[in-house]
Parts: C-alpha cells; sequence; structure tokens
C-alpha cells in the first residue's frame, strides 16, 4: 500500500518570489514518510504530468501565484474544480489542469482529490531575484495547511 | 496628431501576465499596430555574471522548465567553443543521440496535445473542445495513451545518460559526463525503432486528419497566415537540416542563401531592433537592415522553428524524412512555404527525422566508446554555441575572465528571432478580422492560432495554475482610457463591458 497524501511543490528557485516551492518542500520533507510523499518539481508543462500519474489519492499542490489581487504572501486555496482550464494562447502554457484532464481521459491513475494552495507573489520574474519578506513568511502557515489537508500531524523542526 | 485608440489583449491564462497583445487604432477604427508583449525574464545577464561559466549548462536550463535539454545543449556548445576544445566524436554523437531523443518527445507532445487544437479538433470548433480533452476525444483514447508511453520511453533515456531530464548535468566543456554502455544501447536501439514507427504513424494521422480535409489546407495557405520573410536554421555541411550542429543558414523569400555563418559570427548577421512601445526587442538579419514590420526580400525581418528549418534545408539526412519533405513541399506549392501554419505539418516532418537520426544514432558502433572527454587547455576569453531547439534557432554566448569566470552572457533566444515575424502576424490577423471598437471572438481564436504556430516561449517561471481570467480584450484611447472592455473565460462564456469595466 502506497502513501496517502502527495505534497507536490512547484516553482523555479532562481526566480524570486518563484523559490517558494522548493522552501516549501524542503521544510516538508522531514514531514515526509509512509503516509506522506513531498516531491519538488521545477518543471512546467508536460512535466507535471509525471506527478500526477500513478499519485496517491490525496494531491495538494503548493504554488506561487500572481493575480495581482491580493497582498503579496496572501494564500489561495482552491480545489481543482474551482478553476477552469482554458486553451492559452500559446502551446507553452499547458498547466496542471490540462495535465490532470489528461491523465483522468488516459486513465494513468491521477488523484482523486486535488487541493491548490497557492501564495500571491510580489516578483516571480526577476533571475536571481529574492524572495519578498511576505511570500517567505507564508512559507509555514501554507506547509501547515497542505499538512493538515494531507491529514499529517507537523513534524516540529527541533524535534 | 492623429487620434489613435489601443486595444489590448490580454490574454491571463497560465498565469497573470504571461502574455498580451495591444492593438492600436487609428480615428478610424482601423489597426494601426498590433503587437504582442510579454514579461520576460529579468536579471539573468546580472545574475550570470561573477559565475563559472561551467555552471552555465545547469544554470540556463533552469531558467526555463519546458525547455532545459535545449538551453543545457547550447551552453554545452558554448563552453566547446570557450576553452577551445573539440569533443571526441563518441561525445559527439551522445549529445546528437540525446538531442534527438528530445526532438522526438517534444515534437510529438507539441504535435498531439497542442497544436492538436487547432487542427485536429480544428478552428471551427466549439473554444471548450479546443483543448487536451478534445484532441483524445478525436484521436481516441489509445493513440492518446501511446502519445503518453512513448514520451515516459523517451524521458527515461534521456534522464538514463543525462541524470535528469528537467535539469539535466550531462554535458561538459570538451565531451560528456557518462557515456553509454552495450546494455543501455540496445534500449536506444528499441526505443528509436519504436520512435520511427510512431512518427510513421503521426504522419498518417497528420494525412488523414488534416490533409484530407480541405477546408484546412486553404486556411493553411490562405494570405491571413502568409508573410514573405527571411528564414534562418541550423544545416549540415550538405544544407542539410541539423538539430545539433552546423552552420546557421538564412535564405531569402525566394530561398536564395543570403548567408551561412558559424554561431562565432553571429554578431555580425544577428542585430536588435527596439521600439519604444515595446520592450521586446526584434531580432533581424543585419545585412538587410531595419525596414520595419514588413515583408519581402529588402526586409530584415526573419523567422525560425520548423517552418523556416525546412525552408532553409536543400533536404534532410534520413530517407523517410525526405520523402514527407518533398511532398510537403509538393503540396504547398514548392520551396520556400511562407504559411505559418504549416509549422504543424513541418513539425511532423522534423518529427520523422529525429526519430530516424536517434536511430541512425543508436545504432553507431561508436556510441559506446568511452573516448568521451576532451580536457580543455586553453585560456578562457569568449564562446558562442548554438543549437535548433524546438522552437527555433538558440544562441548562448558567453565572454569570461582568464579563470573562466563570467563578465557577460547573452542569450539569443527562439522566440526572439520570431517577435517580429509574430507581431506581424498579429497584425495581419488583427487587421483582417477587426472593424472599429467591435472585438469578436473569431478575433481572438484567429489571433491566437497565429501565434500559437510559434509557440512562443518568454522564458517564463514555471508556474502551473491558470488564472480565474483566460483572455480579457481592452479598448482604450491612446491615453489610456478604457472605452470598452470582452472578457472570455476558461469555459468559452463572454462578458462584455462598458467603459465602468
Amino acid at each position: 500500500m502506497g502513501a496517502a497524501a502527495r505534497i507536490l511543490c512547484l516553482g523555479n528557485d532562481l526566480l524570486a518570489d518563484d523559490a517558494l516551492g522548493r522552501a516549501a518542500a524542503e521544510r516538508l520533507a522531514r514531514s515526509a514518510g509512509p503516509e506522506l510523499e513531498v516531491v519538488y518539481a521545477p518543471g512546467a508543462g508536460f512535466a507535471l504530468l509525471d506527478h500526477l500519474a500513478g499519485a496517491p489519492p490525496q494531491l495538494v499542490l503548493i504554488d506561487a501565484i500572481h493575480t495581482g489581487r491580493a497582498e503579496p504572501g496572501t494564500i489561495h486555496e482552491l480545489s481543482a474544480g474551482d478553476l477552469v482550464a482554458p486553451a492559452g494562447p500559446s502551446p507553452h502554457y499547458v498547466g496542471l489542469l490540462e495535465m490532470l484532464q489528461l491523465a483522468r481521459a488516459l486513465d494513468l491513475s491521477a488523484p482523486e482529490r486535488v487541493t491548490i494552495l497557492a501564495v500571491e507573489t510580489a516578483d516571480e520574474l526577476t533571475v536571481g531575484g529574492a524572495m519578498h519578506p511576505l511570500v517567505a513568511a507564508a512559507i509555514p502557515p501554507v506547509c501547515a495547511r497542505a499538512l493538515a489537508i494531507a491529514g499529517i500531524r507537523e513534524v516540529n523542526a527541533r524535534a | 496628431m492623429e487620434e489613435r485608440r489601443r486595444i489590448v489583449i490580454d490574454p491571463i491564462t497560465r498565469l497573470e501576465g504571461h502574455g498580451k497583445i495591444d492593438i492600436i487604432l487609428d480615428a478610424l477604427g482601423r489597426v494601426e499596430r498590433a503587437y504582442f508583449q510579454v514579461p520576460e525574464l529579468r536579471g539573468f545577464e546580472k545574475f550570470a555574471e561573477g559565475r563559472p561559466a561551467e555552471e552555465m549548462p545547469q544554470i540556463t536550463s533552469r531558467i526555463c522548465g519546458v525547455c532545459p535539454t535545449a538551453h543545457h545543449m547550447a551552453a554545452t556548445k558554448a563552453l566547446d567553443d570557450l576553452y577551445k576544445v573539440t569533443p571526441p566524436p563518441a561525445a559527439r554523437k551522445i549529445r546528437e543521440l540525446v538531442y534527438s531523443t528530445f526532438m522526438v518527445e517534444d515534437h510529438a507532445l507539441h504535435f498531439y496535445f497542442l497544436g492538436g487544437p487547432d487542427f485536429v479538433v480544428g478552428p471551427e470548433a466549439p473554444k471548450a473542445e479546443r483543448n487536451v480533452l478534445g484532441v483524445i476525444a478525436r484521436v481516441g483514447v489509445e493513440t492518446g495513451k501511446r502519445v503518453i508511453a512513448m514520451r515516459r520511453r523517451l524521458r527515461e533515456l534521456i534522464a538514463l545518460v543525462g541524470g535528469k531530464v528537467v535539469h539535466p548535468v550531462f554535458g561538459l566543456p570538451g565531451g560528456v559526463a557518462r557515456g553509454i554502455t552495450a546494455d543501455e544501447q540496445a534500449l536506444f536501439v528499441q526505443t528509436a525503432d519504436d520512435a520511427v514507427e510512431f512518427a510513421r504513424f503521426t504522419l498518417d494521422v497528420f494525412r488523414n486528419v488534416v490533409l484530407a480535409n480541405p477546408s484546412y489546407i486553404e486556411l493553411i495557405v490562405s494570405d491571413m497566415f502568409t508573410h514573405r520573410t527571411h528564414y534562418m536554421g541550423l544545416v549540415d555541411e550538405q544544407n542539410r537540416l541539423n538539430f545539433y550542429e552546423g552552420t546557421v543558414r538564412v535564405v531569402g523569400p525566394d530561398a536564395v542563401e543570403r548567408a551561412s555563418f558559424r554561431a562565432r559570427d553571429y554578431l555580425t548577421y544577428v542585430a536588435e531592433h527596439v521600439e519604444p512601445w515595446s520592450y521586446v526587442k526584434f531580432a533581424y538579419f543585419k545585412p538587410a537592415g531595419w525596414k520595419g514590420f514588413v515583408d519581402g526580400p529588402d526586409s530584415g525581418v526573419y523567422c525560425v522553428a520548423p517552418l523556416a528549418r525546412l525552408n532553409v534545408s536543400d533536404g534532410l539526412a534520413t530517407p523517410l524524412a525526405q520523402a514527407a519533405y518533398e511532398e510537403y513541399f509538393a503540396t504547398l506549392g514548392g520551396r520556400p512555404v511562407h504559411h505559418t501554419l504549416a509549422n504543424h505539418w513541418a513539425r511532423v516532418v522534423e518529427l520523422l527525422y529525429a526519430a530516424e537520426r536517434m536511430r541512425e544514432l543508436a545504432g553507431d558502433p561508436e556510441i559506446i566508446s568511452p573516448e568521451i572527454r576532451t580536457l580543455p587547455t586553453e585560456t578562457p576569453t569568449e564562446g558562442m554555441g548554438v543549437v535548433e531547439a524546438p522552437r527555433g534557432t538558440l544562441i548562448h554566448h558567453y565572454a569570461t575572465d582568464e579563470r573562466g569566470v563570467i563578465r557577460k552572457a547573452n542569450l539569443i533566444v527562439a522566440t526572439q528571432n520570431n517577435s517580429a515575424r509574430i507581431a506581424m502576424s498579429v497584425e495581419k490577423a488583427a487587421k483582417g478580422l477587426l472593424s472599429g471598437r467591435e472585438i469578436s471572438d473569431g478575433l481572438l481564436n484567429m489571433v491566437e492560432m497565429a501565434f500559437r504556430a510559434y509557440d512562443p516561449c518568454h522564458g517564463c517561471a514555471t508556474h502551473s495554475l491558470p488564472g480565474s481570467m483566460p483572455l480579457l480584450v481592452r479598448v482604450r484611447e491612446y491615453t489610456g482610457e478604457i472605452v470598452a472592455t470582452l472578457r472570455r473565460d476558461g469555459d468559452g462564456s463572454v462578458h462584455r463591458g462598458g467603459t465602468a469595466a
């Protein structure tokens, strides 16, 4: 029997606030165990399919998002059903929802439940940029929330 | 000054601000100018400065989450040049083998799932079906599974040699980090055989779905999607397509060669034009000069990617691909082909070439030679490397101090090479379909199709979440005042607003 949940952390650690995913994955690593998989994925597009196919029933996704309608560091909690998957202006922008649809359409054991925790960014386009303090401050709460959804008790950093 | 209005088509799709199209109207409501705007990554040059050049294959491949292998290879080749080393034959072949494997994977996915909505599903299909699921519905679940299974096997091979697919770690100045064993060679041969079969099958799918439909051919050759520009691509010594190495060839709108140069000399042939209204740099063919966003032999506008690559190639080096190349030009009226949407067909021809090339290299006895590295001994100064990324010519250029620490770095990416022609395509679609302040859904579809064919890569962040507002068009005065809005959501619903929006 595999793990019950997977927390998938997305982001590019070279791109300022987009480093959030990696930082979250590092923090969550110590909570990983037989019940929980923690995966960091810097890729985009079809690379996401590898992390959806064959995943445990519960998937929690941590990513950065720039809606421009909230303070940096704000945590948006969404289920996959809350989002629509428009056909993008470029094939480059194929995203999580399309990959989820594809995995389901092709019967690739996609997760049954998908929750998205997206942290509002200030800047995700500067190569080598620093993370905004408010975004960095959102890492502990977003990790705690991800673990709660996954049904895992947080392992204290100093324990 | 003449009164002008500006319309902004703002596709807030995968990530807010991923790209937008601006259309400026004159006082009569005619399209005066249209261009696409993208948020480019900032700070790469500064980030690279002061770092050892040897880190560049890793760093540049980490910048883009979509095509890391292309950046990795261009950077590795720039390091060869920087350290003045020639990789041993086996290393060169291993690199091209891995690169061909990557091209098969990328082109296959692109054709089925990314270009598919425009042709497999069709431009007339409802918006809600023009996506990955719509493609599966047309080609069938079995074919969908076959594509995904092929992709998995190809990626496993890349990972076998490259370490990690997303962040490959195998290219070194003068060679590769790891050779290929006889067992691994057998695996490559087997996969390559299947890849060739898969590519032939894909060409049949293209014939059955697209070529059998006269309205698709009409659309491909329509004036709306046609520009007579220069073309650029990498070719071997016989002027045949090569993705990994060779000389960069430029042909004019008449397919006559205008230039053939090594990566080292790119600054003699490629220059960048800047417009006050855009931060996009428009690359142009320097000998022709910048004459504006216009077609013709006197204009410096050129493009790259599959359409351009076939136009610069006198032929293809593998037999099945050569036959497909001939069929392509015979059907579309001879070389060169100026139709932007033909990129989709050219990509299938290239898929077949990449698979056949992969098969050739996999079967080469020398591929398992342990001689995979030439150690650098020279003092580094400056290095340039070029490859054909799936989306077109990609150039890396580094200048270093005598210890190999980067003083200056410059990348010319595929989308920059295409940016002037993309702007022309957007403008043409807008001019053909836009009237006054009325923004039709048809316009949006056609504009999107025009730029989907190029598959522009903007070195995007690796975000994967769509916004809630996939497409926003704003009509406004040139001064910035919004006079009308149109929003199209991902479910296809359209919402119109007035000045208050």
